[in-house]
Parts: structure tokens; sequence; C-alpha cells
């Protein structure tokens, strides 16, 4: 098969790529691009360790041909954090992740950090149960999700200064 | 016992949690090597049949394809698979491919290529010839005389039966005033954990291999290596920078650690190999399903008089731990609850033409516990004896046998179930259940207990080392061979060495991981990270501490008795201005390093026990069937605990895995066909954020243990334990119907209760 060249926005940044056009988003991310911080933990859309933001939206990236990421703009794991050349300030949510004792083997975190920082780029004062439903997706072996759920609630976003995105541009499979 | 503590028992951020937030943390399938091949296994279709041929020509020819392994190119040595060395009952009896398949699933051959999607569609053009032979699933039948074997062995039996003979059963019995007799069963589980198994291999041009490995014991997986594929032990290092869980199952070394390092020496070339999530399961290590008879003898004031055990359990195709589980489990049924004169407990391991069981969070301890506490409930009820106060009178406590056969210290399990007790105010929240109306959803509470040892003494001969390297800062670098697979033992490595350096917790730097890096240990297993791991670091600090103290003596001309080390500062007891910092120390005059400091120890532990009480509460839906776990209060002795919010997280986790296998998890094998029918995780139910309830933990410090560092014991397979039982005996409390066989799924309810005749009238 033919290589599609692929012009996507990530973290920011918009990177240009050749890719296999059955490739999903998640081998793209990883296996191109080298951001490895997104997890394959099932590969079938069962478990959420791949979830990145895309367009505004969480989905699985493994669910998402590489391809369809062409135009969009998506966000992972590590786009959340500021660095500087000798600094990183982690975003509130992931300091709570740390604070809490909410990430034990990590594998499940990127993904369950990404369905939190939509949840709450949407809602910023959520509920228990919102918070539930939002991470419904996202199997965690090792926490009981007690003190995940625990970190998300006490991330204070309210100022508005930590979403993901400030403006999520709708999807154009065309350009 | 020391109280005063500086950063034990203050909670930690973990020291790799900064990593794992950002996605900066590496896990093995997270390493990309230039020119890398991707590896695959073919996999037997079939449970049980003879391998007659097998022909890789038409896969060699695919384009893109480098390496195809067969029986007939890898080394033929028989070893044991899940690498405990000095002990465990382990038993030799798998090769890297096998010349017949037992199990589907079976790796048969495999190959390397430029992409996984190569490698995926050669492995449908190797052509394997089978002669199909009977399969057998369930224990009875595995055992009858005429059925076929798995291995050559009597019966199926993996070995010899576990055996526990004291006193006369019979006198016991005939010196009871009640006798209890039932069956119980467990499911399936699989430990799921979310890093599917993965590794990759390289050679260096001297020979050396380095493999990333996700594994729980890093210097078995390079002893087993060595000795299966010959290649002497240190040219072989063995990385795990992270692992995304393994819950005891990857204490195995599983077959595509021996394909990958093979490709990559055939091939030249860098492998990879990441199981897929259905590899994991059918490819993985399950819990055994256990069935335990049991059968008790009471007094009428509850005292038990003797107690008869035949335990069995089914292994699957290969043994891996199977011997190991029925010995802990006959051995904590011997012990939990005091039954000191008459006892006769069997256990036998028996093959199956299923995936393999292996270690799993609970080893043993689960069916065994479940099985037992199960039982403890009916006889309160039958005798009209509160649950808690039958559990009390008969708790094992100070100076009883501890199933090491050491005895016990203190009285933790007394501790845990008073203290639930009272936490969850059972006498009045009881007198509610039994009086709730005659509605759809019944309430109800019960209460299930445990024990379990930190390490694997006597079996294994525990063992751990540690080097303490101070830098010339006065920081230190901490060499420990200890693995995290997430639980924190990391950090609480790095607390102790603070703590008993008497210097900041962020003084410490942690090197991990690397078998060419840190000294000898035997991995992650049996709780005993803290108790065996954590009593090496301790001792080599006190051992770096004396050799502080000995220079800080010189310099101040004070005698190292009246000198102390407490946040980086040496200082004369009484006398706070008369001090040095270890950094002034250390670095010696103008600024040049003087000395180096080298702690090291090597630790052999004895065995410590930790203990544990649940209260479950939960709903029964007798029109769905459905259960639903409500809260859980959770009382667990520990000790000492190191770091609080690790322990919290070890029995919030526990339990969610504990409640995944009372209800929902139970990995299915088609009894026809051997085929896996829910390997994946929408057939497959774990409790997920939706399902968990709320969960009080509370972190009981009865009994420091003298053998243990700072006291502390283990806590990581505790909570897995007395969820099941209390989950089991809440439901009786509700519908007043009593399960025996785990998980407890709304089919069985419903069928349950439609024997009872339930009525779901007004």
């Amino acid at each position: 098969m033919t290589k599609r060249i692929c012009s996507t926005t990530i973290n920011g940044q918009e990177r240009e790529f050749a890719i296999e056009p059955f490739h999903s988003l998640l081998y793209v991310l990883r296996n191109e691009i080298g951001l490895t911080g997104t997890k394959k933990g099932c590969d079938v859309g069962d478990c959420g360790a791949c979830t990145v933001i895309m367009n505004g939206k969480p989905v699985n990236s493994c669910l998402v041909l590489g391809v369809e990421g062409n135009g969009a703009e998506i966000v992972t794991i590590e786009g959340l954090a500021n660095r500087t050349e000798h600094d990183i300030s982690l975003h509130p949510l992931q300091e709570n992740f740390l604070k809490y004792g909410a990430a034990q083997c990590g594998f499940c975190t990127p993904g369950m950090i990404m369905s939190a920082m939509a949840l709450l780029d949407e809602t910023s004062e959520p509920s228990d149960a919102e918070i539930r439903f939002a991470i419904a997706g996202n199997i965690c072996r090792c926490t009981g999700f007690t003190k995940i759920i625990e970190a998300i609630k006490k991330t204070d976003v309210s100022d508005g200064k930590h979403k993901c995105q400030s403006d999520h541009p709708a999807f154009n499979p065309e350009s | 016992m020391q109280t005063d503590f500086a950063v034990i028992g203050a909670s930690t951020v973990k020291v790799d949690g900064i990593e794992k937030v950002t996605g900066a943390a590496m896990y093995a399938a997270d390493v990309m090597l230039p020119g890398m091949l991707y590896g695959k296994i073919k996999r037997s279709p079939h449970p049980h049949a003879k391998i007659v041929s097998i022909n890789a020509g038409r896969a060699l020819a695919l384009p893109g394809v480098e390496t195809v392994l067969t029986p007939d190119n890898v080394p033929r040595v028989k070893h044991k698979g899940s690498p405990a060395p000095r002990g465990g009952g382990l038993v030799a009896d798998q090769y890297i491919f096998a010349d017949k398949a037992r199990f589907v699933g079976d790796g048969l051959a495999a190959v390397a290529a430029l992409s996984e999607e190569i490698a995926e569609e050669a492995l449908a053009l190797i052509d394997i010839e089978y002669e199909l032979l009977e399969a057998v699933f369930d224990i009875e039948e595995a055992m009858r005389t005429d059925a076929p074997k798995i291995h050559d062995t009597e019966m199926n039996l993996v070995g010899p039966p576990f055996m526990l003979q004291r006193g006369d059963v019979d006198q016991g019995f005939a010196e009871a005033d009640f006798l209890f007799e039932h069956t119980y069963s467990t499911g399936r589980p699989s430990p799921c954990y979310m890093e599917p198994n993965a590794c990759v291999c390289t050679f260096e041009n001297s020979g050396k291999l380095t493999i990333w490995s996700s594994t729980q014991s890093a210097f078995m997986v390079r002893g087993i290596l060595s000795e299966v594929l010959d290649i002497p032990l240190h040219k072989i290092r063995v990385i795990v920078e992270h692992m995304g869980g393994g819950f005891g199952a990857k204490q195995d070394l599983y077959q595509h650690e021996f394909v990958c390092a093979l490709l990559a020496a055939k091939s030249g070339r860098p492998v990879k190999m990441e199981y897929t999530r259905k590899e994991a399961f059918m490819g993985g290590r399950s819990r055994h399903p256990v069935t335990v008879n049991l059968k008790q003898g009471v007094r009428q004031d509850g005292t038990l008089t003797a107690r008869q055990v035949l335990h069995t359990s089914n292994t699957g195709a290969y043994a891996s731990h199977g011997l190991g589980i029925t010995a802990v489990g006959c051995l904590d049924i011997a012990s939990l609850y005091r039954c000191e004169e008459h006892q006769r407990i069997e256990g036998r391991a028996v093959y199956t033409n299923n995936p393999i069981a292996g270690a799993f969070r609970g080893f043993g301890a689960v069916q065994a516990f479940f099985a037992l506490d199960s039982q403890m409930d009916e006889i309160a009820h039958a005798l009209n004896i509160d649950p808690v106060e039958l559990r009390l009178k008969n708790a094992a406590g100070d100076g009883d046998r501890s199933p090491s056969g050491h005895p016990i210290l203190g009285n933790g399990l007394a501790a845990c179930l008073v203290r639930g007790e009272k936490e969850m105010n059972w006498i009045e929240e009881r007198k509610k259940t039994a009086a709730q109306a005659d509605s759809r959803i019944r309430r109800g509470w019960g209460v299930g207990t445990e024990m379990h040892s930190s390490g694997a003494y006597p079996d294994i001969k525990e063992v751990s080392n540690a080097i303490l390297n101070m830098n010339e800062d006065g920081t230190v670098k901490l060499f420990t061979g200890v693995a995290d697979l997430g639980t924190g033992s990391l950090t609480v490595m790095a607390q102790i060495a603070a703590e008993e350096l008497g210097i900041p917790f962020k003084d410490i730097q942690i090197v991990y991981g690397d078998t060419d890096a840190v000294p000898f240990d035997l991995g992650a297993y049996a709780s005993r990270t803290t108790y065996v791991g954590g009593g090496a670091v301790k001792k080599a600090a006190t051992n770096l501490k004396s050799q502080l103290l000995a220079l800080a003596s010189g310099k101040m001309e004070v005698a190292v008795e009246d000198l102390e080390i407490r946040d980086g500062i040496i200082s004369v007891k009484g006398v706070p201005s008369s001090r040095v910092s270890v950094k002034e120390l250390i670095q010696g005059e103008g600024s040049v390093p003087a000395h180096t400091l080298i702690g090291q120890a090597t630790h052999h532990s004895k065995v410590a026990y930790s203990f544990a009480a649940h209260f479950a509460e939960v709903e029964v839906d007798i029109e769905t069937g459905q259960i639903q776990v409500k809260q859980v209060v959770a009382v667990h002795e520990v000790g000492q605990a190191v770091n609080p919010i690790g322990v919290e997280g070890q029995i919030e986790g526990g339990i969610q895995q504990g409640i995944g296998h009372s209800l929902t998890e139970d990995y299915v094998i088609d009894k026809q066909t051997g085929q896996s029918l829910n390997a994946s995780f929408v057939d497959y139910k774990m409790p997920l954020a939706m399902d968990m309830p709320k969960i009080k933990s509370i972190i009981l410090e009865e009994v420091p243990h003298p053998t243990a560092p700072f006291g502390a014991k283990g806590v990581g397979e505790d909570p897995i334990i007395a969820i099941g039982p209390a989950i089991a005996n809440a439901v009786f409390d509700a519908i007043g119907i009593r399960f025996r066989e785990l998980p407890i799924t709304p089919e069985k309810v419903l069928q349950a209760l439609k024997e009872k005749q339930v009525n779901v009238s007004s």
C-alpha cells in the first residue's frame, strides 16, 4: 500500500509524516513520532490506556486510523506539562495524581489523565458520578480507583488557565 | 521498638511518580532500536495434540521474514519456567517449544519479520501437522485412571500429594458436638495486568545479550536464560525500567522471553515481542481453580475439635506454581483458626489441558481462606453465635503455630476483627439488615479474614542485597535489586535508607532495574519486598552510617556512641551546637572528595505475618441476581506502615481484584474444544470506576515485627484475600443463601433464589 502524507498538530506543534493507511493513530504516535507515553493495553478499544484528546474529545487512539488525524489537533500525555530548558511544571491534574497516589504501575495513567483532562475541560467541578462516568472506559488494575477519583476531584481548574486546548477546530477530513 | 521517625510513616510521593504522570516512564515495549524486527509466536489451536511435523518453508519465503524458529532449531533444555531457584516446589516440565501441544495457546514456533503485520502473516504460513489427542479439563476427569497423560505422571498429578497430619482426626470428630462438611470451589481469574507481556532483545558483537522485559524477577530471567540458552550469566543484562503490573504472574518466564533472545541471536538484529491482550490471557498465568473439601468438628461453645481437608488445584498444562500454591493453601487453612490437636490435610495439584495457572496475588491463600472463612460463617449461623465472636474465639494469636511452623507474634487477627467490628458498628448494622423489609433489594454484611507471610521462608531461603554509595556532596546512591511492579517499593527502599542514615529523603538517589548495575535479588513475590528487600537496605544503611560516624568521631574527637545523625547533620547527643554536616564531612578538605564510603549488606530474612479483617456490605437485587458491593471496611495489621498512602493503595487495589474474583471474573475455557471463551476486556468483566464501592482502609500498627525493618511487614497479598469470604458471607446475610463457589454470578444467584423460591412479592 502507498503511504499517505498527513499533517497533524500534536501537542501544539504541526507535524507532517508519511504513514501506512492501515496504521492506527496509536501506532503512529508511538512508532512514527516516538511519543511512547500513550500506551497499548489491548489495541481493540477495550482498556483506554491509549486515550488521547483529538479535536477536544477523548478518543481511543487504537480505534482511530492515523490518516484520520490529518488536519486534526491532538494532545497526548506529553503535551500537558510545561517544559522550560531546566524545569518542568506539571499540570495540576498531574500534580494531584502524584500527591494522592493515583498512579501505581503507571501504565493506565496517561490514558486516565487524558480522559480526566477532557472532563475537566468541560466541567471544572465535576461530581463523583461525573468523574466515574468520564473514566468508565479506562481500566486500572492497581488502584481500586479511589485515589484516582480523589485526585481528579481535588484538581482545581476553575481559573480556566489549565485547559488542554482553548479552541477546538472542527475536524475536516478533506483538509 | 522505635516510634519517632523522620521519614518512615509519612505518606510520600513515589520516587518514579513524575515519570509516570508525564508519560516519560519507559516500559519494555517503549524501547525502539534501529533495525529492530518484530517477533510473533505460532500457537496451538488444539488443547492436546502431538506435533507430527512442522514445515516453515512457506513462511521463510515470505518477503520481510528474517527468521523462523521451530522445535528443530531451538535448544531442547527442560526448565521450570517459574524461576524460584531455591525452593518453591517447582517442577521442570517445560521446553522452549514442546513436542506436543498441551493447551490451546501452547507456543510451537515463532517468526521475526520487518513488521508486525508481516510476522502475523508468516505465522499462518507455518504448516503444522497434528495428531489429535484426547483432552481433559476438569480435575476429576484428569485424575481418572484411564485419562490421557498430559505429562508422564500417575493420575496427572504434578507431584506427590502434600500431607499434613496432626493427632487423630477421627478422635477429634468423635469429640465434637457438630460436624460441618462442605465443598468449596473457586474460578479462574486472570491477573489482567495492564501492560501486556513484552520484551526487546539485542546482542552486542561480543555475544552479550541485553533484554528489556516486563518481569517481576530480573535476576531469575537472567539465570534461567543463561541455563536454557547456554549463555554465560555475566553476558546477559536484564533491564526493567518500569513495569505495568504483574500481580505474581510475571514471576514466571514466558515463552517469548526465550524466543525473543533466540530470534535476535539468529537474525543478528534487535527483536521486539509484544503479547496481544488475548495472548496475555491465553499464554499468561491465571489463578488456580481450586476445590476444597473441608470437614470440621465443633463443640457447642464454638471450639474446633478437628479439621480434615482435601485440597485439589487445577494447574493447567504445566506445573508452574501448582505445588507451591497447594502447599500454601493447605498450611494456611491449618493455621488461621486454632485447631491444634487433630488435623489431616491433603493437597493435590493436577495437570489439565487448560492454559497455565501460576502465581497470582494471594498465592493459594485466596482459595483456602474462601473455604475456611465461609465455613466459619456457616458454623456461627448454625450454632447461633455471632460470626465475629466465633472468629475471635478461634483466631490464631500470640504463640500459635503459623503456616511456616514459626510461632505467631502478637494478636493481629483479633485486633483487626475488634477494630473493624467497632468501626462499622457490626451489631447495630446487622440488626438493620436482619429487619429489612421484603423488598427487591436485600442488604447484608459479612466478614472475612486472612493472614499472610512476608516472604516465602522457609520454602524459599529468602535473601536480598543492597549497596549504598555516598556521593561527594553527602547524597546517597542506593543500589537495590528489588522490583517495583507499581507497588511503590522503590520509594519504600529510599525511605528506609533515609530514615536509618538520618539524611533527608530527597538526598537518596535510587539505582534499580538493571542486573548489570544492582546487586542480586530474588524479585517481587510473597509480599517480601518491604520485609526482605527493606531489611537489606536498612542493614546496608547501618553499615554506611557506622563508617560516617567513625569518620566524624575522628574529626570531632568525640566517641562514636555519643554522636547522632538527624536531617543530614551529625551532632553530639545533647549538644546540638557541636556539629558537622554529612556534606562537610564527606567533602574533606578544600572541597576535594576525600572519602568513598560504601555500605553494603546481604540480608537473609525469616518470616513475619500480617493480618486483615474485611467487613463488606452488599446489596442483592433478587429480580436480576445482581450483587453490588456498597462499602468495605478493611482493617490491616502491618506492623509499621512505611508509606501509608502506598499501603492504602495496596488495600484499595486488592479489594478491587477481590471483588472481581468474587462476583464476575472467571476466565472460561470451553470444555469441548479448549478454546478461550472470554479472553478480552469486553468479555472478561473486572470492577471498574463505575463499580467500585466506598472503601475505608484502617492501618493497624499493633505488632511491629522485631525481624522487620522498623517493624514493617508486607501488605501486597493481604487485601485480595479477605474480601472474597466477606462478600460471600454478606450475600448469605442478605438472602440466606450460601454460595460455596466463586464467582457468585447473577445466574447462580437467580438459580439459587428459584430453588429457594423466594418471592419478590410486595
